[in-house]
């Protein structure tokens, strides 16, 4: 089975380690493929990240992808007219109506711990069927849990948890990141399929989301790479 | 009635390949797994770090729990960033039920 994360900052967005360093650790840990996130402020660093992740794709013998975290509506819709330059467009969740666009929007893949900084979780019934509509994964992010503990950690966890009530009822893809930004909190694949598990998802389920649900996304990327692809759900026939 | 067992079969990567001892990452494994799941939690996963099987050089080890904890003590696992002040990661080599065929991956 192969296993991808698609959420590391490395030292070109907010983290703290290498390129490099943060591509041996994962493949250490048994990844085929991570995604690279950044934001917009960075956009004119994304020719350099490029260069550096195809020369170490080849060398290291795994697959990298680029990203764009959106953190605000104007970001998403720069970051939208531009969606044929980058491969995974993420929304970063946390405000109601950001979230809600996010899960309106068909180019965005992730978006990324909906109830980030909230009391509420972020999520509601009418946005999962609407991220199970447009195809936009719900991100469980590991290192929200990781960074937090004692009571915080709990509130985190049950947040998380309403939220992967509403997508197993609505059928909405789930996916589970590391939101790494150094490579020391990378984590082993088992490691996220545990939480995952504790967290309400089956164990066939949990598989799915640092598998199935990455491999979709990686399906789309290929498509808008062609020549003939114009927009989500349009493209050139002859 | 006997339990099922569950060994889960795991390596220590750390900074500059520090060795770490046995009681080092018994407390840690212990500290992370009382804060994570409590004390009445970890009861239930009669999770138990094996002496005899900790490897200080290729800092390689084996847990022992039952079989309806294994995604707990994973978890816990995954939690535990920090050993003293070196900053380590788990890798989880193998799950299996018998101690002779985890023995066999780690040698």
């Amino acid at each position: 089975m192969n296993f991808y994360d698609f959420h590391v900052h490395s030292e070109f967005s907010e983290g703290e380690s290498s390129i490099e360093e943060i591509t041996r650790r994962a493949k250490l840990l048994g990844y085929k493929g991570i995604c690279f996130t950044t934001y917009l402020d960075n956009k004119n660093k994304i020719k350099k990240t490029k260069e550096i992740a195809l020369n170490l794709s080849k060398k290291i013998g795994i697959e990298i992808f680029i990203g764009f975290e959106a953190r605000n509506m104007s970001e998403l819709e720069k970051l939208i007219k531009s969606r044929r330059e980058y491969d995974v467009l993420l929304v970063k969740g946390s405000d109601l109506l950001l979230n809600r666009k996010a899960v309106e929007t068909k180019e965005v893949d992730i978006l990324t711990h909906p109830e980030y900084n909230r009391r509420d979780s972020g999520f509601n019934h009418v946005m999962a069927e609407l991220a199970t509509e447009n195809h936009v994964a719900i991100e469980i992010n590991f290192r929200e849990i990781l960074n937090s503990s004692k009571n915080t950690r709990a509130n985190i966890m049950h947040k998380i948890k309403n939220n992967v009530v509403l997508c197993k009822k609505y059928r909405t893809p789930v996916i589970i990141c590391s939101g790494a930004v150094t490579h020391w909190q990378l984590r082993d694949p088992k490691v996220l399929m545990s939480m995952g598990c504790l967290l309400g998802l089956e164990l066939n389920e949990t598989k799915k989301t640092i598998s199935e649900v990455p491999e979709n996304i990686i399906k789309m990327i290929k498509e808008r790479r062609d020549e003939k692809w114009i927009r989500p759900g349009v493209k050139v026939v002859r | 009635m006997r339990e099922k067992e569950r060994y889960i079969a795991f390596q220590v990567i750390s900074e500059e390949d520090e060795e770490f001892t046995y009681p080092d990452l018994e407390s840690a494994i212990w500290n992370t797994m009382l804060d994570f799941l409590g004390e009445e939690g970890v009861s239930k996963t009669s999770v138990w770090l094996l002496k005899d099987c900790w490897d200080q050089k290729t800092q390689k080890g084996i847990l022992r729990c039952n079989n309806k904890s294994v995604e707990e003590v994973i978890a816990s696992l995954g939690l535990i960033d920090r050993l003293g002040d070196n900053r380590i990661t788990f890798k989880i080599l193998k799950i299996s039920g018998t101690i002779k065929s985890i023995r066999e991956k780690l040698c």
